[in-house]
């Protein structure tokens, strides 16, 4: 793209700056508070240069947090896996069928997808609790299904409708089936579409701790989120050690990111506004 | 939610309609996991929701019988203040996390609309934090506006005294909603920056051949351009604000007294830490009304899009 005007106002130079600021220091101040020692914490002289330990990390890691590790990559592999099967068709068939129905359906997806999560959290503990489910996996990941599945449908059918139905109706003329046509030839067409709401659905559940914090009965079975959302809660925070927890529960998000972002910048546009 | 009323389009020829019935109707199948799902664990519970709301449930009857009191929690909560106050909060609150989630989305798209390296740096920095769990960023804005935290350490560099920017009624609301809207930004500059790219270079060299300030250009080329994106992100930026939680979880717990309780965090409050499961869901119907309302505007606009 060729930008005609080549020197740079003084207000876009202005507004990056302030980007820079606003978002690169507390990136870089997670980051730098979690390798400090407590004294060094507070006060400016420390801010910048101070001795580096990891301290905090050997606290962190104690056999609490890799529970929490597993805990968090369970609920957010399984729900995503789930919210995917549940999804894909789904979207694919709001996406063909005509009349009122899509319509109707889309409709109720968007209210779903707006309702705040605290309206869902204190319905579905009592049916969680009649269901005896509460203090499980089991109870969390529903929760997290139902809460992403509107989400990833809204997003995954715009993929769906740029699939020219001609491809399908060739398909179909040589004889194969619905679901096969829907398997080997519409599938792999959308899968830029599928890595994109995979990406994010998994994201918002690693980050999901309303439903980890209340279906959980005890901190024992927390994940990663449910964690810190406690830790940072209590009174008399250990900020080396909360920063500490926060670098551990980001790492697998900067993983996944790297691998995805450019993915996430095309996805996103499309979805987001579609 | 039942899919059973199936309207068949008019096909040209009869072949190509039993054709197209056949494919149109095997793709009901398609449908029926998620109906089913979302009937029991969506739906449903939104039922319970409503009549938890208009029943007497405290955490001893919450698996046993509910008592019917018609809208006595809704009564209990506007003439105690408490409502109304959260209702007040969450209004405040929407309105800057939108203003501040929408000027700052376009400023950084314009100021980012480029090729260079640091724009492309500072975009994935962005989008990186926006990816971040909100509670790791609702932890890092906690210690960083703490009384002895960065910001004012510079505070008191410049030889001010610090800032009680989460520990006062008046400023607390204020502080998280920002904070809120910075971590929104980085989404809505990602949809800007792809609106501003889409407008023809033309509409630039034309400009810029008649003169045209940089101010003129933004004002008379990239704010029309941006129309339809705009409304479109305000809607979800409202709808984002209204559903926030997190941040004030973790940031001030509604505190200063009730200064950050905003509608979500009132029904959480009051369920799960007052366990009146009913005041929650009267609260929690409250703002699943206002939901109603911007996802009729939201998916009007889609629609129309669509048919478009």
């Amino acid at each position: 793209m060729t930008m005609v005007r080549k020197p740079t106002s003084p207000i876009t130079i202005g507004v990056r700056i302030a980007l820079a600021v606003v978002y690169l220091v507390p990136l870089l101040w997670i980051v730098l508070t979690s390798f400090k020692d407590g004294a060094d914490v507070i006060g400016s002289s420390t801010a910048l240069f101070f001795r580096p330990t990891l301290d905090a990390y050997r606290n962190a890691l104690s056999p609490e947090l890799f529970t929490a590790l597993g805990q968090s990559t369970v609920i957010a592999t399984t729900a995503t896996a789930i919210v995917l099967l549940i999804a894909i068709p789904a979207a694919y068939a709001l996406a063909r069928v005509r009349g009122i129905v899509p319509t109707i359906g889309l409709s109720v997806l968007i209210v779903l997808q707006m309702v705040p999560q605290t309206a869902t959290v204190i319905p579905l503990f009592q049916v969680f609790g009649s269901l005896r489910i509460l203090d499980s996996n089991t109870a969390v990941i529903l929760a997290d299904v139902a809460l992403m599945t509107p989400f990833a449908i809204i997003l995954l059918r715009p993929f769906f409708r740029s699939v020219p139905p001609a491809l399908e109706e060739a398909a179909s003329v040589d004889g194969a089936s619905s679901f096969r046509t829907f398997r080997s030839i519409v599938l792999p067409v959308v899968r830029n579409g599928i890595a994109t709401t995979a990406t994010l659905v998994f994201l918002i559940i690693w980050g999901e701790f309303l439903y980890a914090v209340n279906f959980f009965l005890t901190p024992g079975n927390y994940p990663l989120s449910a964690l810190l959302a406690q830790q940072v809660s209590s009174y008399g925070i250990n900020w080396p050690g909360l920063m500490a927890l926060g670098v551990i529960t980001s790492v697998p998000i900067l993983v996944l990111f790297l691998f995805t972002y450019r993915l996430l910048k095309e996805g996103l546009t499309v979805g987001a506004v579609k | 939610m039942t899919y059973l009323t199936i309207r068949v389009p008019n096909w040209p020829s009869s072949a190509l309609r039993r054709r197209g019935r056949r494919a149109a109707k095997s793709r009901w199948i398609y449908l029926v996991p998620a109906t089913v799902f979302l009937g029991a664990l969506a739906i449903f519970p939104l039922v319970q929701l409503a009549r938890l709301s208009v029943s007497d449930v405290q955490v001893q009857n919450l698996n046993s019988d509910w008592p019917f009191v018609g809208v006595r929690n809704f009564i209990d909560g506007f003439s105690s203040g408490v409502l109304s106050q959260s209702l007040a909060n969450t209004l405040v609150f929407v309105t800057i996390v939108t203003v501040v989630g929408l000027v700052g989305g376009i400023a950084a798209a314009v100021a980012l609309r480029g090729t260079a390296k640091i724009t492309g740096v500072l975009l994935a920095a962005m989008v990186f934090i926006w990816a971040l769990p909100p509670v790791v960023n609702g932890s890092v804005w906690k210690f960083l506006l703490a009384d002895d935290g960065l910001v004012n350490n510079v505070v008191n560099l410049a030889g001010l005294q610090s800032f009680p920017f989460l520990y006062d009624e008046r400023y607390a609301l204020i502080s998280v909603a920002v904070v809120n809207a910075w971590a929104v930004i980085p989404f809505n500059t990602l949809v800007f920056r792809a609106a501003v790219l889409n407008v023809p270079v033309e509409q630039f060299e034309a400009a810029q051949l008649d003169g045209a300030t940089p101010a003129q250009e933004f004002g008379n080329v990239i704010l029309p351009a941006l129309r339809p994106t705009t409304i479109v992100l305000a809607v979800l930026t409202i709808v984002y604000a209204f559903r926030s939680f997190d941040f004030v979880y973790v940031m001030t717990k509604g505190g200063p007294g009730t200064a950050t309780q905003t509608l979500p965090y009132l029904s959480y409050q009051q369920a799960f830490v007052g366990y009146d499961f009913s005041a929650g869901a009267a609260t929690a119907v409250v703002a699943v009304l206002f939901v109603l309302i911007l996802a009729g505007v939201y998916a009007r606009s889609v629609l129309k899009e669509e048919s478009e």
